[in-house]
């Protein structure tokens, strides 16, 4: 617990120094308010356009979960396709390998033209981002079982279906946690350039507006805010982790 | 137990002039035939790469042999068996169970669920003096102790055979020494048949009932060695005179092939 304190205190020092800094530096070098705005007058525009910013933060979250959750679901689902399906993953991955390696921002305008400015092609943005660390490791935690456990479980009478159940599954769990940790964040880099592209909502949507009007304070509190959201989303993650995954190796108290 | 389901007179397990290949390469073991008795404690020893492991796996049905017949209890083996257990020389236990949950593993994949099994997977660990770890997760316990729950796992659903494979290989030599001498403690409470393989001549010798020397690459029996020595085995009787002549014999079948 001490520890706790002591670290807490660590990093609230660390970012008073960095808020020093950029306070008065600027002013020091003579950088103007419009270019690099003071911390103060960040939260001073966060603070009045609140009711806005949740708002639009409210937009971009749930673009983001529902792209999320919709790529752990494929993700998941075409991972097992590729454990269980021997074949398959000889087909499918030279596939994904292919589509991966397309820029998925690169064909933002394409899903506009396709489903319009609403909240389609941004979760589907999102949705593509982190589809693809979440596949990778579900291959890996529901694929790579030590074949020795195999074999002890089949000797013990085990099926398919409780091997996935008892060994699979268990053994993915902290691979998808980790996977989340990534994945959400391109998530939401997914629905921001959707907002960007089209719409009138979201986060993206209300820093490009406020670009357009010079309000610099504003795109400041704007990327504030979404801060907080991505801060959020990793730590209910890893909070779950905590709980759940108790066992986790990486938990052990060194 | 397992006497009810045996053939009368049928050995435990019966290898007939059985080959294995891997692909197109050498033989693992060519013309390898062994009866191992119901209830006897048998180990396999001999030079690295001999096809003991491979045996093991034949016999548990979990490779198919190119040529030849293997039988446990009288019945062919054509794939896994059941009511076998098994144990690695690495632990191979669930990182998330703990170590009384890694103990239900083996009930729980065989569909009987571990609620049954729940005071018989204590009296396991408590014979395997873990009494008091329970609870404990994997990486918090040695290596010996993990590899105790795996022996403890083996054994909870009663199997009328275990076989182990370099069960101690691992471990460092005392606490291989301490492990074998659990081993032949629990042993003795159940006289499964078992089937073990070890590169230790000591452990061989202080085990088995039988002890069966191979040949090298492709293995198939050189010898094979009554070890009458009397049970309980204890840290005096590695200073039997019997002990030693035994050991020696051991070790003339093995290392006199390094001169063929």
């Amino acid at each position: 617990m001490a520890g706790l304190t002591r670290r807490a205190g660590q990093a609230l020092l660390g970012l008073a120094v960095v808020l020093v800094l950029w306070q008065l530096g600027p002013r020091l070098l003579g950088v103007p308010a419009y270019i690099l705005p003071g911390p103060g007058a960040v939260a001073v525009r966060l603070w009045q356009t609140l009711g806005v910013q949740l708002q639009h933060l409210g937009h971009t979250a749930a673009t983001t979960v529902i792209g999320l959750a919709l790529a752990l679901v494929v993700g998941v689902l075409l991972a097992l396709l590729v454990v269980y399906v021997r074949p398959v993953k000889a087909v499918l991955m030279p596939a994904l390998a292919a589509f991966n390696s397309i820029p998925k921002i690169a064909i933002a305008p394409l899903f506009v033209i396709w489903f319009g400015l609403g909240a389609e092609p941004k979760v589907l943005l999102a949705f593509l981002l982190g589809l693809f660390p979440i596949f990778v490791n579900s291959m890996t935690g529901l694929g790579e079982i030590e074949p020795d456990l195999l074999d002890l479980a089949r000797l013990a009478g085990g099926t398919e279906w409780r091997i996935f159940g008892k060994v699979r599954l268990m053994n993915a769990l902290p691979y998808l946690a980790d996977a989340v940790k990534v994945a959400f964040p391109l998530a939401l880099v997914g629905s921001v350039v959707g907002e960007f592209i089209g719409g009138n909502s979201g986060v993206g949507y209300l820093i490009l507006s406020a670009q357009f009007n010079m309000d610099t304070p504003l795109v400041f509190a704007s990327l504030v805010s979404i801060t907080m959201l991505t801060t959020l989303g990793i730590g209910l993650v890893s909070l779950l982790e905590h709980v759940l995954l108790r066992w986790r190796p990486s938990r052990r108290t060194r | 137990m397992g006497s009810s389901r045996a053939d009368a007179g049928a050995p435990a397990i019966a290898l007939a002039g059985v080959d294995k290949a891997f692909g197109a390469g050498a033989a693992a073991v060519a013309g390898l035939t062994l009866d191992v008795h119901a209830n006897q404690f048998v180990t396999l020893v001999g030079p690295s790469g001999c096809g003991k492991s491979t045996t093991l796996r034949m016999v548990a049905g979990l490779v198919a042999p190119t040529a030849g017949r293997v039988a446990v209890r009288g019945r062919p083996v054509t794939g896994p068996l059941r009511d076998v257990g098994m144990v690695f020389q690495s632990p191979v236990l669930l990182p998330w169970r703990t170590a009384l949950a890694n103990v239900l593993f083996t009930a729980e994949m065989s569909g009987a669920g571990a609620a049954g099994y729940r005071s018989k997977a204590r009296e396991l660990l408590r014979l395997a003096g873990l009494a008091g770890f329970e609870h404990r997760y994997p990486h918090e316990l040695s290596g010996g102790m993990q590899q105790r729950v795996a022996i403890c796992r083996a054994l909870l659903l009663d199997p009328s055979l275990l076989l182990m494979d370099e069960p101690f290989g691992a471990l460092d030599v005392m606490t291989r020494e301490k492990l074998a001498f659990e081993l032949q403690r629990m042993w003795a409470a159940t006289r499964t048949t078992v089937l073990f393989v070890t590169h230790s001549i000591t452990e061989a010798v202080l085990l088995s009932d039988v002890i069966v020397v191979m040949t090298a690459r492709p293995g198939t029996v050189r010898a094979v060695i009554a070890v009458d020595l009397p049970r309980p085995r204890d840290a005096k009787t590695l200073s039997d005179p019997r002990f030693v002549e035994l050991a020696a014999a051991v070790r003339d079948n093995i290392e006199s092939q390094w001169l063929d």
